[in-house]
């Protein structure tokens, strides 16, 4: 199979992407492993904000439905249910649909394969009962499972809160939010307060010191600075933070750097989302963690490059679209993350990590 | 966390077996992996990488952009031999992890 663009991931920026290149007339091919595009924004029911001001805001699941809505017009081929599952050496993607491999020979890849969930470690963590919150979102909203009746969240990001909230909305009591540093970790205090106001206590400076139960958890010790305390629960959600999907970059050849707000290991790449490898780019979570209105302007940036790559826009309308997306970047996503970026993008030429791939 | 606690839950491999080859001079990820088998299950190391790495910062004091991402082979996903070994014509499979390694004159490159 042949394509002009190759989009490996189908969530927010991938699905930006394909609405950038594809608009331009270009051929684009989607691959996804999920059955449904739109990757997690399925079941968020938080509201979005801010987004890019193309969209007004909504809920996570109605920013899926419209980006699908807006792919139909144009020339996009999504192949749900498929994996790629590493590459030839001619560069064509290899995808498998589970009965086949073949592959994909794309002019370019854009790679938005997202984050993956950090669990946090504890004695008898891997207990049935015990998950991260993203595996608890999607219990409660994309399959209506009651994940548990008594929980704890483990970590106090912006995505634990908006799950602790969700978690109370469907039944569950919140018994308390555990964090390890002497205050929460969300960026958005208004967050933590909505959670106070509900009397959810937190407590700080706190871990989890072990976890009992048979067969599940139905008991945790938790280790505060002066008293241990034992809570009945039958629920752990652990946020240990999200960390970009590196595997496709990996096989691919790209370079890394290190960028501690961003996720940690980050491939190398320039303003324009094209990483060291001429013919791959990169948008979403995957080029540093961020907000779902943020990894939107990422997946346009990278799609805006494609389609000048190929030619199907000058590069002077390419250079001012960028830069009002860079611009709109910087007032939308968080300070500390932005400027990670703006280091990372320093750094380009400069990778801690380079030619993994044959070692 | 104590010693038994699991860190590789696919291959049941402890806090204390990764300290082990650590104090035994072991400094990335795939020190342990090649020990231990700590990332060698089915997940293929999507858990576990980045415990160890704190684990290795919290023992040696390395930070952690010294502690370098671990080998990502192919297939990147697991996958039925009778899949990557398809019916199809056009090609023979996708490329082997023999492929990976280069040979010049008699050495891995």
């Amino acid at each position: 199979m042949k394509t002009d663009v190759l989009i490996i991931g189908g969530g927010p920026a991938g699905l930006s992407a394909a609405i950038e290149t594809a608009s331009r007339g270009l051929d684009v091919t989607i691959v996804d492993e999920a059955s449904k595009l739109g990757g997690q924004l399925n079941q968020q029911t938080q509201e979005m904000r801010p987004l890019p001001s193309v969209y007004e805001p909504m809920r996570g699941f109605e920013l899926a439905n419209k980006l699908i809505e807006q792919i139909k017009d144009f020339n996009v081929r999504p192949l749900l249910k498929h994996r790629v599952v590493g590459f030839y050496a001619d560069g064509s993607a290899g995808i498998t649909d589970e009965e086949n491999v073949f592959p994909i020979k794309a002019k370019k890849i854009i790679v938005a394969s997202g984050a993956a969930e950090k669990a946090v470690a504890f004695p008898k963590w891997t207990m049935p009962g015990i998950m991260t919150i993203g595996a608890a979102q999607i219990l409660i909203n994309r399959d209506f499972v009651l994940p548990g009746r008594e929980a704890v969240i483990v970590g106090s990001s912006d995505f634990a809160m908006e799950t602790a909230m969700q978690l109370m909305a469907v039944g569950t009591r919140v018994k308390a939010i555990i964090e390890k540093q002497s205050e929460a970790s969300a960026k958005e205090q208004e967050k933590v307060s909505e959670l106070l106001r509900n009397g959810i206590p937190f407590y700080f400076n706190s871990f989890i010191k072990e976890a009992r139960g048979n067969g599940q958890v139905e008991q945790i010790d938790i280790e505060m600075p002066d008293e241990v305390i034992t809570l009945n629960v039958d629920l752990i959600c652990m946020d240990g933070g999200r960390m970009p999907i590196l595997d496709v970059f990996y096989q691919l050849g790209c370079s890394f750097g290190f960028q501690e707000e961003l996720g940690g290991w980050v491939p190398q790449y320039s303003n324009t989302f094209q990483t060291d490898r001429e013919d791959v780019f990169i948008a979403g979570n995957a080029a540093g963690i961020s907000t779902q209105g943020a990894l939107l302007l990422t997946g346009m940036i990278a799609g805006i490059s494609v389609s000048e790559e190929l030619q199907t826009i000058s590069p002077a309308e390419a250079n001012e679209m960028r830069e009002a997306l860079w611009k709109e970047l910087g007032l939308l996503e968080y300070k500390e993350v932005y400027s990670g970026r703006v280091k990372h993008l320093e750094n380009f030429t400069s990778p801690v990590l380079k030619d993994q791939f044959i070692s | 966390m104590d010693k038994t606690t699991i860190i590789c839950r696919c291959e049941e491999i402890s806090c204390e077996e990764v300290e082990e080859v650590i104090s035994n001079g072991g400094r990335t990820f795939d020190d342990v992996k090649r020990i231990t088998r700590c990332g060698m299950g089915p997940c293929q190391a999507k858990i576990c990488t980045s415990m160890v790495a704190e684990i290795i910062h919290q023992q040696t004091g390395l930070s952690p952009s010294e502690i370098p991402l671990p080998r990502m082979r192919m297939p990147l996903s697991p996958i039925k031999l009778e899949t990557l070994g398809t019916n199809s014509t056009s090609f023979s499979a996708v490329k082997s992890v023999l492929d990976e390694v280069e040979i010049e004159e008699g050495k891995v490159r």
